[in-house]
């Protein structure tokens, strides 16, 4: 009878100790008042599809960094310039997340927020030219996904208008976008006028102005 | 008299023949060692418009060929770990977590393997290879079967970041072992010592970091005051 009791006392205590953890990991739910959160739910998701787009020209500009560098193709001004962009185009996805998180989003599905597989489409180029008209086209691409963010937070079926958000990416990102898109248009018409007349050694010269 | 100069003349014949057969043989042996130069001479004498650019010039040579796979995944799995600490250097910053110092641990982590990813890409071209977004390992393929939350509590997020810095490290180890030891067809030291100045390191600096981490964590959240201990730790995190 004794024994029993004492094997009893030992196992209940035994499971009281491993049921109350020596770590305290975690912490209790908090209450937070929410409505200070006021951004809707479609202009949430079309941020967050706009955080993969950003990251998804970064891999296409990596591409032709990687491109330009191969020995066979030999342009270290072109592979600068397209490595520069890649890392600028996320940290313009840092841009969005950070927005988001300071308007309280992203709380939740952020393991979905990126996708694994953003492998780029093109890998290769014929000529320096093909892949500045390429990256004209990407960032025009990138430039028509911001203005539909824009529109569906302007305009969406709840009826609610986002301001600060609409103003942000006119202001900030739109911005950038225009003036990317202008010096890479000056760039397409230099170089091809180059190339027009004096082929690879156009291409070449343009290439160690780049370096610069 | 003729019989000495029938032998003269046979000996003459055979000197000749072994002098062409060991010359043919000296051109042969060089020939084979500077075939850059002979695919340049070929081209050069070459009148066919459609002819092909000399193909030995290449930066190719040593071990890059058949490694250059391993490579290529390695800086996949760069550009994977780089984008897994972003969510996790995400979840830190938002209003909920409020834990900066944690954010900016994992953003640092983030943007360290963004540019190692970079520079690899930079070594790979350099030997003379090409860059293959595609492949990646198929342990790490089968990371995502188990579904991947990157939303964690704080000692099981540096615990995660931990897990992925040794990953990282190890495969390094491996690229190390394929070019040096593992294989009989070619060595080529000087991707093992790139692995060995660049990377290995750096790994050895962050898994020992973090180690210490998860030593102090530990220890603060086994006392009384686990959520004071966890904002002075943010707050120190902050600092580094």
């Amino acid at each position: 009878m004794k024994t029993t009791v004492v094997a009893l006392c030992v196992f209940l205590s035994c499971s009281i100790a491993i049921g109350s953890a020596v770590l305290q990991c975690e912490h209790k739910e908090l209450d937070i008042p929410k409505e200070w959160k006021d951004m809707v739910d479609p202009c949430v998701h079309s941020m967050r599809g706009q955080i993969e787009e950003e990251l998804k020209a970064a891999m296409q500009y990596m591409a032709m960094g990687a491109h330009f560098s191969k020995d066979t193709i030999n342009r270290p001004g072109f592979a600068k310039m397209f490595f520069e962009s890649a890392s600028e185009e996320r940290q313009h996805a840092i841009k969005l997340i950070s927005y988001l998180l300071m308007r309280g989003e992203l709380t939740s599905r952020v393991s979905e927020l990126i996708k694994r597989n953003l492998a780029p489409k093109t890998t290769s180029w014929v000529t320096g030219v093909e892949a500045l008209k390429d990256a004209l086209k990407l960032e025009a691409s990138v430039t028509k996904k911001i203005r539909e963010v824009i529109k569906v937070c302007e305009d969406n079926p709840t009826k609610y208008n986002d301001y600060h958000l609409v103003d942000y990416l006119t202001g900030d990102f739109l911005d950038e976008q225009y003036h990317g898109q202008r010096d890479i248009a000056g760039k397409v018409s230099t170089l091809e006028k180059l190339m027009e007349k004096h082929g690879a050694l156009g291409e070449f010269l343009f290439d160690k102005k780049l370096l610069e | 008299m003729s019989a000495f100069t029938l032998t003269g003349a046979e000996g003459i014949m055979k000197t000749f023949v072994a002098f062409v057969v060991f010359t043919s043989f000296c051109s042969f042996v060089l020939a084979a060692e500077e075939s850059c130069f002979n695919d340049v001479v070929r081209a050069c004498k070459t009148t066919n418009k459609m002819s092909q650019f000399p193909i030995a010039c290449s930066a190719k040579y040593g071990g890059i060929e058949a490694d250059q796979e391993y490579l290529q995944k390695y800086v996949n799995h760069h550009f994977i770990r780089s984008f897994e600490y972003l969510l996790m250097s995400t979840h830190y910053a938002n209003y909920e977590k409020n834990r900066l110092g944690f954010e900016k641990l994992f953003r640092d982590l983030s943007d360290d393997t963004w540019d190692d990813a970079i520079e690899l890409i930079q070594y790979i071209t350099k030997r003379g290879g090409e860059m293959n977004f595609n492949l990646i390992s198929e342990d790490i393929r089968s990371e995502e079967l188990n579904g991947n939350n990157f939303e964690l509590y704080e000692l099981q997020s540096i615990a995660k970041a931990m897990d992925i810095e040794k990953k990282l490290a190890t495969e390094a180890f491996q690229i190390h072992e394929d070019v040096c030891r593992k294989n009989d067809k070619f060595y080529d030291p000087e991707i093992s010592h790139h692995m060995e100045e660049e990377f290995m390191p750096k790994h050895r600096d962050t898994i020992r970091k973090l180690a210490g981490y998860t030593t102090d964590l530990s220890n603060l959240l086994k006392g009384p005051d686990s959520s004071l201990a966890l904002f002075f730790f943010d707050e120190y995190l902050l600092k580094q």
